[in-house]
């Protein structure tokens, strides 16, 4: 570009050629390897945006270290969120007032189903044949087979043998549904059962 | 005056130019591999080499250091001797400095399906690959600077500027990141621990972004899009104000990958603040490229590389705005730990890394070959395909993030969460999955057409290696020139403004960090790791496991309800390195070892599960790790190892590494034999002892009662 040459030599600021495609002027001595550069201005949407954003900046750092603002502390806020929460936490709920009996109704037992699917079958595998956790379909009960004593290991678990506690996860009433569709798995035949364990009880529970 | 006769060598470029097409198609592969891989999780054949785990770190650094990184000294090489007037400073340094860089990729290509790996996500790379990249860069710098000294031209270029900012910023964060103490070859442990890692790799991670798919990639922007459409740029003044707050705002952002975390508020809160500060510098660089398109609108329909510029620069627009929105603080509590984030990087690979390098390649091919790019349709083809491909890819995962972060969210009306099983949450999104790796195959297909086109554009023409230029040698001569313009004229000055505007905000970021006690609160229970457990956890990291599972419970109602008490500052103090993860696509792990937890699972169970996942659940998408069962432990490694964490300030009694075999093996034979009364047959030394061992120590320190223990 030789007349770009010319202008650098000529070296003056206001000495300005103008952009013929577009009508800005363009900077007399900016070129690189046939590159120019134009003189526009920042756009002013642009320079405002920026100080918006600045002016955003500036009051949430005072928010915080001036004002301790709660909603930038998480501490105050998760314990805000907790106290809102608190008079519905699953450990608020009370299991005292709870009839241990058996449902029989289908839906109990399709929302019991598709809990222990989810859940219980990790350890206990899908058809119930036992895994890390034993066979729920043979006649052999470690703790128990009442409603009362089952609903009594999904609910505190057997921390020891590595079955947790659910009553942070599931309602009594789901609670009972998922106990009540173990039992229709009793005398089931599956797949790879789990030697028994526990003791023997009598059918039906 | 007299002018001065130089030629350009055009063979450097090329080759960088050449290794950018073979490892973009290798880093896309990968990608594809481990999208069809999060579907499938068989399809890892029981191979450790090919596990999502182990590949995804290659993905991710496939794309950014093989691909970028070549794409960047491809821009570098091609553009520098043009914009200077002069060759490059040596033939030798540009040699080395290709044939180094390859090396270090293949390095990483080799080590990384090993799992030889620190554990630290986009700084996977082990010490020996990590002082070569040092090595590299120096020279690579050398060569620069070398050039820019010899340079013929009074003033450097935008482009320039913002490969110096470029180059010395990733010096100081690769440095900075990657100091760690080698404990034998290709195993170290990071220097750093804890929340102060966290903040380290973030404060790392986030200017790699920043800077290397960032700022060098607007250099790259400053010199091809004015060159293809031969038209002016936009603005000088916007130019210098978004360079300079780009540098100084982006360094201190790196702790919005961060928040709700236990790192405390305030760094946080600069996290937030300084990335919604950086919409306009980084819309600065958006402007000014597509703004320098005016009047040449005619010549964007028609050319395929002016069109793919376009859609970069658009895409670096989107991702800079979308950015800021994901620091905000209750953006993010959806966002984080979900596929929200994933489509938000792939916005800025895809679209703009990936679109202004296919762009520069279609432009550089016929002048480097003296032709015209054999096939225009081809190359629009290649256009729409990487388009769609990019949509299909993001908006799926949009959709996924958010999905999953609400279904992670619901409560029932009594109180309980609504989907307690975080496999349904992901079953929920799997189709989402599906329809990912579907835009991925549209993007590779457009690759490969592209990989066609190149390579019969090159075999239509010849290679012009040399190229004859002119121009009066520069003068020495007193300036009266404005601040700016004058600094312009001094390449070296103006690398040590950029280094000091990227210190400002790490100084004041890490110091009270590192210095103020009361940032990191001291948990008295909090005890360092059984030499098994630490051994454990060498397999979690080799293994990846880090890659789909955190380890940070938020403080969140629906988070402590579904894995525990939530995560505090004191209880990663003896974690070299943090693993605390960036999304969950498997549950979080903090509190894996509670017995009265929300998660416990049994020794027995560990071990089904790891070694066949689908054993315990058909549905599962974790793959298996048979391997864990047949490897043995390396013990020989223990007391050693126990000796560098002493020496990084994890209290281990003196003396305590001559008893951590017979400390270990005592542990790992209690494990055995538990597992062995339960029916399993498995030997003491086995890997997968180790790594339940791990599994079962994390989150216990703490347990139920963190408010008890807490000085």
């Amino acid at each position: 570009m030789s007349t770009a040459d010319e202008k650098i030599n000529r070296g003056q600021e206001q000495d300005y050629e103008i952009d013929t495609l577009t009508n800005d002027r363009l900077i007399s001595d900016h070129e690189y390897d046939g590159i120019r550069e134009l003189d526009n201005d920042l756009p002013p949407w642009w320079t405002w945006l920026f100080v918006i954003t600045i002016v955003f900046a500036i009051v949430y750092l005072i928010r915080l270290f001036v004002f301790s603002s709660d909603d930038l502390i998480q501490q105050s806020e998760y314990n805000k969120e907790m106290a809102q929460a608190a008079s519905m936490l699953p450990s608020q709920i009370q299991t005292s007032a709870i009839e241990f009996k058996v449902l029989t109704d289908q839906t109990s037992l399709t929302n019991g189903k598709t809990i222990f699917d989810k859940i219980c079958s990790v350890c206990h595998l899908m058809d119930g044949g036992g895994l890390v956790g034993p066979n729920m379909t043979d006649d052999h009960w470690i703790h128990g087979n009442t409603m009362e004593e089952m609903f009594n290991i999904v609910t505190n678990g057997v921390l020891d043998k590595g079955m947790i506690s659910y009553k942070d996860q599931y309602s009594p009433q789901q609670r009972l549904e998922v106990l009540s569709y173990i039992l229709t798995l009793h005398g089931s035949k599956p797949a790879n059962p789990k030697a028994p364990q526990g003791d023997l009880k009598e059918w039906p529970y | 005056m007299a002018v001065e006769k130089f030629t350009y060598d055009n063979r450097i470029a090329k080759y960088f130019a050449v290794a950018t097409v073979l490892w973009g198609v290798v880093g896309l592969l990968v990608g594809l591999i481990i999208a069809i891989e999060l579907v499938f999780p068989w399809l890892n054949l029981n191979l450790e080499f090919i596990t999502f785990g182990r590949l995804r770190p290659l993905h991710t650094n496939a794309v950014i250091f093989a691909f970028v990184g070549n794409g960047i000294f491809t821009a570098v090489y091609y553009s520098v001797p043009r914009l200077l007037k002069t060759p490059m400073f040596s033939e030798l340094l540009s040699k080395i400095h290709f044939w180094g860089w390859q090396f270090i990729i293949v390095c990483a290509a080799i080590t990384l399906p090993l799992g030889l790996t620190t554990g630290k996500e986009y700084a996977e790379l082990e010490f020996p690959i990590d002082i070569l990249i040092t090595l590299i860069w120096v020279v690579f710098g050398w060569n620069l600077f070398g050039t820019l000294i010899k340079r013929r031209t009074r003033h450097i270029y935008v482009a320039i500027w913002f490969y110096i900012a470029a180059l010395v910023t990733v010096a100081v964060l690769h440095i900075t990141n990657s100091l760690e103490l080698p404990v034998k070859f290709f195993k170290s442990y990071p220097i750093y621990a804890g929340v102060q890692d966290a903040f380290v790799q973030w404060w790392y991670g986030h200017n790699a972004v920043a800077f290397f798919l960032t700022a060098a990639y607007l250099g790259l922007m400053y010199y091809f899009v004015p060159k293809a459409a031969n038209r002016p740029i936009y603005s000088y003044k916007l130019s210098i104000i978004h360079f300079w707050a780009l540098i100084f705002l982006y360094i201190w952002a790196g702790p919005h990958h961060l928040l709700y975390s236990s790192t405390p508020d305030w760094v946080q809160a600069l996290g937030v603040v300084f990335s919604v500060v950086l919409i306009a510098p980084s819309w600065g660089g958006m402007i000014n490229g597509l703004l320098t398109l005016r009047g040449a609108w005619d010549k964007v329909r028609e050319d395929p590389v002016l069109k793919m510029f376009v859609v970069g620069v658009t895409a670096y627009g989107m991702a800079t705005l979308e950015g800021p929105l994901l620091s905000l603080k209750s953006v993010n509590a959806i966002s984080h730990f979900t596929d929200w984030t994933i489509a938000h990087v792939h916005i800025g690979a895809l679209g703009w890394n990936g679109m202004m390098t296919f762009g520069m390649l279609y432009w550089l091919f016929p002048r480097f070959f003296k032709v015209k790019l054999y096939s225009k349709a081809m190359a629009n083809t290649h256009f729409w395909l990487a388009t769609l491909g990019m949509l299909f890819f993001a908006i799926p995962l949009y959709f996924a993030g958010f999905t999953q972060a609400l279904m992670w969210k619901e409560f029932t009306v009594e109180g309980y969460l609504k989907y307690p099983n975080f496999l349904e949450t992901y079953l929920q999104i799997r189709p989402m999955h599906l329809l990912r790796v579907v835009g991925g195959i549209l993007y590779l297909t457009g690759g490969i057409l592209m990989v066609i086109n190149l390579i019969k554009t090159a075999k239509s023409g010849k290679f012009a290696r040399f190229e004859e230029d002119q121009a009066p040698p520069l003068e020495k001569k007193a300036s009266t020139e404005k601040f700016h313009r004058r600094i312009e004229g001094k390449p070296i000055t103006f690398a040590i403004l950029a280094l000091v505007a990227v210190l400002i905000g790490t100084i004041i970021e890490f110091v009270p960090l590192f210095v103020i006690k009361s940032n990191i609160k001291t948990i008295a229970s909090v005890k360092p790791y059984t030499p098994l457990e630490l051994q454990g956890r060498d397999i979690y990291l080799k293994e990846g496991c880090y890659n789909c599972h955190s380890q940070m419970i938020r403080p969140f109602r629906s988070e402590v309800e579904r894995y525990g008490e939530y995560s505090k500052s004191g209880e990663s103090v003896y974690d070299h390195p943090f693993q605390w993860g960036s999304r969950r696509t498997g549950p979080d792990l903090a509190r894996e070892g509670v017995k009265s937890g929300k998660i416990y699972k049994p020794d027995s169970w560990h071990y089904e599960h790891l070694v066949n996942p689908q054993k315990t659940n058909i549905q599962s998408i974790m793959p298996a790790y048979p391997w864990l069962a047949k490897k043995d432990i390396d013990i020989a490694s223990t007391p050693s190892k126990i000796k560098a964490m002493r020496s990084l300030g994890v209290p281990y009694p003196a003396g305590f590494e001559s008893s951590s075999v017979d400390d270990l093996n005592k542990q790992a034979g209690a494990i055995a034999s538990g597992l062995r009364n339960a029916g399993i047959q498995v030997e003491d030394q086995k890997q997968i002892i180790a790594l339940i061992a791990y599994l079962q120590r994390l989150g216990t320190d703490v347990g139920a009662n963190p408010e008890m223990v807490i000085k």
